[in-house]
């Protein structure tokens, strides 16, 4: 395969084996939605919220590596989620499910960019514009232009990055300060946080492995590490994956603690950013500050490089066949324009709450079942399994103003398997009954 | 409430987790390698002990003397008749298919090695049978230089030949197909002659057992299987195993 090919863009020259496997995972896995959801999570169902958050995430990421094995075994030519949905589904049902995939994936860039916004507003003393422009620069240059190899290259030095944060900074403060001053400062400032007795945590931990699952079930770029680690060692690196997956999180609720104690906060989602102010060293401030430029930047990279493929190989390259110098010049303008987009947004939406950013759990949960049938059917599915998502969805959001929001997401998923179940066995029926004659 | 016990063993915990994480990693990275090769080797060994035992029987059944003399007075009716053609044909096949018998000592070969070899054999009982015998094959040309095991498709003919043909009179009909299907190769070899399941011997048994165990150890992660099947019909032996090209390996 020539260097400037396009298939080298999108999967590499080489399989992946279980550590660079992990490694590609990791870098995709933690991002700004861990470090900006981790403080909301702890502070709204407290330290059991925080440890079951990291819990079912892992737990989402090692079940879809039980999928993840039948999926590989199934399709071994295919390289994105898109090649699949094409063999899967109907004409329309498929242009929906891509459109589904590019509503969250630029939702979930979008999150990572404001992410990436606030933490620029709060460290560096320069305009938040200027600041996001050098950094999106850089994840067009990696993820736009690079390709998975040149992500690849880089997801180890962001992992060590990672990983070297998460465990000096709080071994580090927990040394200086001791525990007593931070159990003290909490109990005084956030005792709900110590409280275990907590209902709506179990309620919360469960509906968030559903999100989690969603989420991980739709995301392009884990679909596309599928097809480029090693046949027999998938399940294993998922496993890994999320086992590693989970300590760092847990590590992060730590780091909070050290944030939270012994005063108030204004805006939650920038709180963790503040650690900042609280480390004196230099080194763990840059040491913090790499850390969590490089997991947004990881994972903006990753997202966009997937985003990018999938809209060059199963949406342009459907309408008209492309050449493979064709296919590099719309690689980059796609991934300049969503980048571009991404600088607007961000800038102008920064440092402002991001509740609303939040706000897109019942998709991932109506998308579950829809995706669990595709996976498993083994033949064409009708329009109506993935449009169950955007009803279940829809019903979802109507019920939110009478109901909680953890309940909605249940709703969601209750009524998106109720349309998949009730398909499937009109399929069995009528399958029957066409026996029978 | 949490007391300040429980509080502090659950901050040890969160920090020193990532320590548990980042070893995982530098282990996976530093001993990755070398327990894929110690696996790989150990599954190679294996390969090489059911090779040997798969080369021993096919010296012990196959190259049986009734063979090898049917196929010596075949050739020798050729040359009485001075049907020096098919004499030099029928000498060049043998010696062909004694080369490849005797030479293969690989773990695997193509499907494309395996079939010629097949092609001698089937040649040199197409002299014995002569208008008895029909054979035909068909191949999907695509997964011509897929893997498979020595002596897989052989052992089928082979089977086919000693335990139907050359005991039941009349029209000898066989027919070879290799497909691709869903990432997995299908080899089936079918003969027109009904067996009573009684009639499995015990040598056929072990042929197919050894089979059965070299495709695992061939593709230790990938379905595989070894199916005998009696129908009205005749009888076919189906092999089920991945498809995986040579360069792949």
């Amino acid at each position: 395969m020539k260097k400037s090919d396009f298939q080298l863009y999108i999967s590499g020259a080489a399989k992946l084996g279980v550590s660079f496997g992990v490694v590609s995972l990791l870098s995709r896995w933690v991002t700004g939605n861990t470090i900006l959801s981790s403080p909301e999570t702890l502070i709204t169902y407290g330290l059991i919220g925080g440890i079951g958050y990291s819990f079912m995430g892992a737990l989402s990421i090692i079940l879809f590596g039980f999928l993840a094995k039948i999926i590989r075994k199934q399709f071994s030519e295919q390289q994105t989620i898109g090649d699949i949905l094409r063999e899967k589904l109907s004409p329309s049902g498929y242009w929906f499910m891509l459109t589904i995939i590019f509503i969250t994936s630029f939702h979930s860039l979008f999150v990572q960019a404001v992410g990436a916004a606030t933490l620029i507003h709060l460290i560096f003393p320069i305009p938040t514009f200027v600041g996001m422009m050098v950094f999106l620069g850089f994840c067009y240059i990696i993820g736009g232009i690079g390709g998975i190899d040149r992500l690849h290259q880089l997801a180890g030095i962001n992992v060590t990055l990672i990983f070297a944060a998460v465990i000096v900074i709080p071994v580090y403060f927990f040394i200086q300060e001791g525990i007593y001053p931070v159990f003290d400062g909490i109990k005084l400032y956030h005792p709900y946080l110590l409280y275990i007795k907590n209902q709506e945590a179990i309620l919360f931990i469960f509906t968030a492995l559903l999100v989690f699952v969603g989420q991980v079930l739709l995301d392009r770029a884990t679909w596309q590490r599928i097809f480029m680690i090693q046949k027999e060692k998938v399940r294993m690196t998922f496993t890994l994956t999320g086992v590693v997956w989970a300590t760092i999180p847990l590590a992060l609720s730590s780091l909070l603690m050290i944030v939270l104690f012994g005063r108030g906060f204004d805006n939650i989602y920038s709180l963790f950013f503040e650690l900042v102010d609280k480390i004196q060293s230099t080194v763990l401030i840059i040491l913090f500050v790499l850390f969590c430029f490089s997991a947004i930047s990881s994972a903006i990279s990753a997202e966009l490089h997937a985003t990018t493929s999938l809209f060059i190989k199963n949406a342009m390259d459907l309408f008209r066949p492309l050449s493979n110098n064709e296919k590099w010049k719309y690689t980059y303008w796609f991934a300049g324009t969503v980048c571009v987009i991404l600088l607007f947004i961000s800038s102008l939406l920064a440092p402002s709450p991001l509740k609303l950013l939040f706000f897109i759990g019942n998709i991932y949960a109506a998308i579950i079942s829809p995706m669990l049938y595709i996976i498993f059917s083994k033949c064409k599915l009708p329009f109506i399994v993935p449009f169950s998502s955007f009803i279940g969805a829809v019903s979802g959001y109507v019920f939110m103003p009478i109901t909680e929001d953890l309940k909605a997401i249940w709703i969601s998923f209750a009524i998106s398997s109720f349309i998949c179940l009730s398909t499937l066995v009109f399929h069995i029926i009528s399958k029957h009954i066409r026996n029978k004659l | 409430m949490l007391s300040v016990e429980a509080f502090s063993l659950t901050i040890m915990i969160a920090s020193l987790a990532p320590l548990l994480g980042a070893f995982t990693l530098l282990f996976l990275f530093l001993f990755e390698k070398r327990i894929d090769l110690l696996e790989k080797q150990k599954r190679e060994i294996a390969l090489e002990r059911e090779l040997q035992t798969a080369l021993y029987n096919q010296l012990n059944q196959e190259i049986q003397p009734h063979f090898f003399f049917n196929t010596l007075n075949s050739i020798l009716s050729l040359a009485r008749l001075d049907r020096k053609t098919e004499l030099i044909r029928a000498i060049e096949t043998l010696s062909k298919l004694l080369k490849f018998k005797y030479q293969t000592n690989t773990s695997f070969i193509t499907i494309d090695e395996e079939l010629t070899y097949v092609k001698y054999y089937l040649e040199i009982q197409k002299i014995r049978f002569r208008d008895r015998l029909y054979y035909e094959c068909s191949i999907d040309p695509t997964i011509n230089q897929a893997v498979t095991i020595p002596f897989l498709l052989q052992t089928f003919v082979e089977n086919a030949f000693k335990h139907s043909f050359e005991k039941f009179i009349g029209e000898a009909f066989l027919k070879i197909t290799i497909k691709k299907q869903d990432q997995e190769v299908y080899i089936t070899v079918w003969n027109n002659t009904t067996e009573s399941r009684d009639d499995q011997s015990h040598e056929r048994g072990l042929g197919l057992e050894n089979i059965t165990k070299r495709l695992e150890l061939l593709f230790p992660t990938g379905n595989t299987s070894v199916q005998l099947i009696n129908t009205d019909g005749g009888t076919s032996v189906t092999a089920v195993f991945p498809f995986v090209l040579k360069t792949e390996i």
